[in-house]
């Protein structure tokens, strides 16, 4: 098999083809750098260009990540011109009502990756009232991001306050000794490579048994995000301050986070979270979710963490949580079930009701009711919408 | 033996050593060899990530170095440390003899080093060692900061000695099981792949092989049974599907009561070994397996 049956044939060369691979792949956001790039050539010339060595072997260098195969195999498929693809392909470009091949379903982000490339292949321009959109073949779940939620950046007043509140009302996350141990004057086991400098020091004397004393580390904390219709007024500033207020500046280095927020389905907002900037965080986050200010299937949607994340709660200690106003609209047989799952994997599962607002409140709200009896704890949070409030109430929440 | 010099030479020696790798594993496994890079396997478990290093260590004829990572794994137990109770010893029996610099010396030289899975890695005599480090995701960020600096050299300092660096570098392999997602200098400097569940053909050679007893007919059923254990609608009924080890498990469990072919009798009697926990075998009905074990085409 030759090098110029794969990619574009007008230039026929693998270098020149991997490198436009390459930045397709950037585009479709799989993470790949020029150290990779690289690495792949070498990796191709090693294996060989049989069809399925080939694509494994660009897979196996540049992707790294579970999430990133799907979108790599859809991207590699369409570069190196499977012929059935191309044509279906082609077919797309083509006015709709002259298609009759059935279009390929692919996702926004790989044809936003392939647009520059077939707009230079297909040279003819097309003309205003023949273009096609590429979200022909759109997906429910296409139609879905459409509704995506509109998190605006933070006003100046709101950035300052949700910054003050961070460090004004420190979340005062649990800590647990870890098994990590540093040297210190408790603890039980002996210290003894501070025991032999001190010996060496003093003529091979042991004078004092220095200790090994466990490190203290914040709990992980998973926290579950109500962003149905019903919370929509909350949830923006609630992740702002979230955000902020377990950052590494405020919270300190070693917690772990998880943050998932739901409605009618399940959302990673981790990677967000990740952002050092509490509006790059938003807008991340806002791109992120599909499903904002839509229905509560709090049920379903615990189901997919479980099948889906069910790792990211370690080791049963992960204190989670979970800010809703129970009013589901799932099935509640399905979220009693889920929820003891959670409760029984997580250390504790804390329920922070924004409903709560006066004092007669009972959770008679079908989901409510089942949120009372499986967690922990549950707070009354008097008026969400104001901060301070909420900040205050989950750093109480945390502290009972 | 030397590097196989193809991935269909690798596939092959792989299973004679009795372990079915698919093409694309293969051919990751090929680049790791020949790149000398990392190779990071991740996976639901029991799809045979560990299985992989094991198998690998026989078809090079390398020692198999294992470091089991979990919670609070420190340098010490996973590098070096000194053997401090024979070095006090010492300090004891030279009271008086020798001078400060020469019982340094003395103290910190290599007999009462005490070697750890990473340091051994790098000493192996050639051709070398696999390295297996198990479940990274379990130790926690610092840790993973070290194995950057170990992954990216192939070396280390021991303050007393000098450096140590690799006379032949390990063939090191990863597995995560996704607990938390690695850093991503670690994935930088590692190669990547994703183990699936095998498919059903692979799965029943896997059977066949680890399970000689069991009849063909019978080794159909099982690997046919698992496979749509784990596909749509059945596998949202479970909390954990069931991995390759759990498929050989069970048909051991059938061949032992002398099973001749698969009902729904045998299934809920058996769900124990292909389920861990309650929960999976209370959904695992009679009706269920009924469906399940109705062939394809219905």
């Amino acid at each position: 098999m030759t090098v110029s049956q794969f990619g574009d044939a007008r230039t026929g060369k693998l270098a020149d083809n991997l490198t436009g691979f390459g930045r397709a792949l950037r585009r479709a956001g799989v993470r790949v750098d020029a150290a990779r790039m690289a690495l792949a050539q070498q990796a191709v010339l090693l294996t060989g260009l049989g069809r399925e060595d080939f694509s494994a072997a660009l897979e196996a260098v540049l992707v790294g990540r579970e999430q990133d195969r799907a979108v790599f195999r859809e991207l590699f498929d369409a570069y190196f011109k499977n012929p059935d693809v191309a044509q279906k392909l082609l077919a797309q470009m083509l006015p709709s009502a002259e298609s009759k091949a059935e279009p390929v379903k692919r996702r926004p982000r790989v044809s936003e990756a392939l647009a520059p490339v077939r707009a230079a292949r297909n040279a003819p321009p097309v003309r205003e009232d023949e273009k096609i959109d590429f979200d022909a073949a759109m997906t429910a779940s296409d139609r879905q991001r459409l509704h995506h939620a509109d998190f605006n950046q933070l006003s100046a007043s709101e950035y300052q306050l949700v910054e003050r509140l961070a460090r004004d009302i420190p979340l005062p996350l649990p800590h647990y000794a870890a098994r990590r141990t540093r040297p210190g004057v408790r603890g039980s086991r002996p210290h003894w490579p501070g025991a032999m400098h001190q010996a060496a020091r003093h003529g091979g004397e042991i004078l004092s048994l220095p200790r090994l004393q466990r490190r203290q580390q914040p709990l992980p904390l998973l926290v579950l995000v109500d962003v149905s219709g019903s919370m929509e007024r909350y949830a923006r500033l609630l992740l702002a301050f979230l955000h902020a207020a377990t950052a590494p500046r405020h919270a300190g280095a070693g917690l772990r986070r998880d943050v998932f927020a739901f409605g009618t389905g399940l959302t990673d907002l981790t990677p967000a979270f990740r952002l050092g900037d509490t509006d790059a965080m938003l807008d991340a986050a806002s791109h992120a979710i599909s499903d904002f200010a839509g229905g509560t299937r709090m049920g379903e949607s615990l189901a997919a963490l479980r099948q889906h994340h069910a790792r990211r709660l370690v080791g049963r200690r992960t204190l989670v949580l979970l800010i809703s106003d129970g009013l589901d609209t799932g099935t509640p047989e399905v979220l009693e079930r889920e929820l003891g799952w959670l409760r029984r994997h997580s250390g504790r599962l804390l329920w922070l009701n924004p409903l709560l607002r006066f004092d007669g409140y009972a959770p008679t709200a079908r989901g409510a009711a089942v949120l009372h009896r499986q967690a922990h704890g549950m707070l009354a949070v008097h008026n969400l919408a104001r901060l301070q409030d909420l900040a205050g109430s989950l750093a109480a929440l945390l502290r009972q | 033996m030397s590097l196989p010099n193809s991935v269909d030479a690798l596939i092959r020696s792989l299973q004679d050593v009795g372990y079915f790798a698919d093409r694309r594993l293969a051919t990751a496994v090929f680049l790791a060899l020949k790149l000398q890079r990392p190779l990071l396997l991740e996976g639901e478990p029991g799809v045979g990530k560990t299985a992989l290093a094991q198998a690998l260590s026989q078809v090079l004829a390398r020692g198999l170095i294992r470091l089991q990572c979990y919670d609070g794994l420190e340098q010490r137990e996973a590098l070096y440390e000194w053997n401090y109770a024979a070095q006090l010893l010492h300090l004891r029996a030279a009271e008086g003899r020798a001078d400060g610099a020469q019982l340094e010396r003395e103290v910190y030289q290599d007999r009462y080093l005490i070697r750890r899975p990473l340091l051994q890695a790098l000493q192996a005599p050639a051709p070398g060692a696999v390295l297996l480090i198990d479940e990274v995701d379990r130790a926690d960020e610092p840790f993973e900061a070290f194995l950057l600096e170990y992954l990216g050299e192939y070396q280390v300092s021991i303050p007393e000695i000098g450096t140590v660096r690799a006379s032949a570098t390990p063939v090191t392999l990863l597995t995560s099981n996704r607990t938390r997602d690695l850093h991503d200098a670690v994935k930088r400097r590692c190669l990547y792949h994703w183990l699936d569940y095998p498919e059903r053909e692979r799965e029943l050679a896997i059977v066949h092989a680890q399970v000689p007893g069991a009849s063909a007919a019978l080794a159909r059923q099982v690997a046919d049974f698992v496979a749509r254990l784990r596909s749509q609608p059945f596998a949202n009924a479970f909390q954990r599907a069931p991995g390759i080890a759990e498929s050989v498990e069970w048909a051991k469990a059938l061949v032992a009561l002398d099973t001749i072919v698969v009902d729904p009798e045998v299934v809920s009697d058996t769900a124990g070994i292909l389920f861990k926990q309650r929960e999976d075998v209370a959904a695992l009905t009679r009706d269920m397996a009924a469906q399940l074990l109705q062939p394809e085409e219905a």
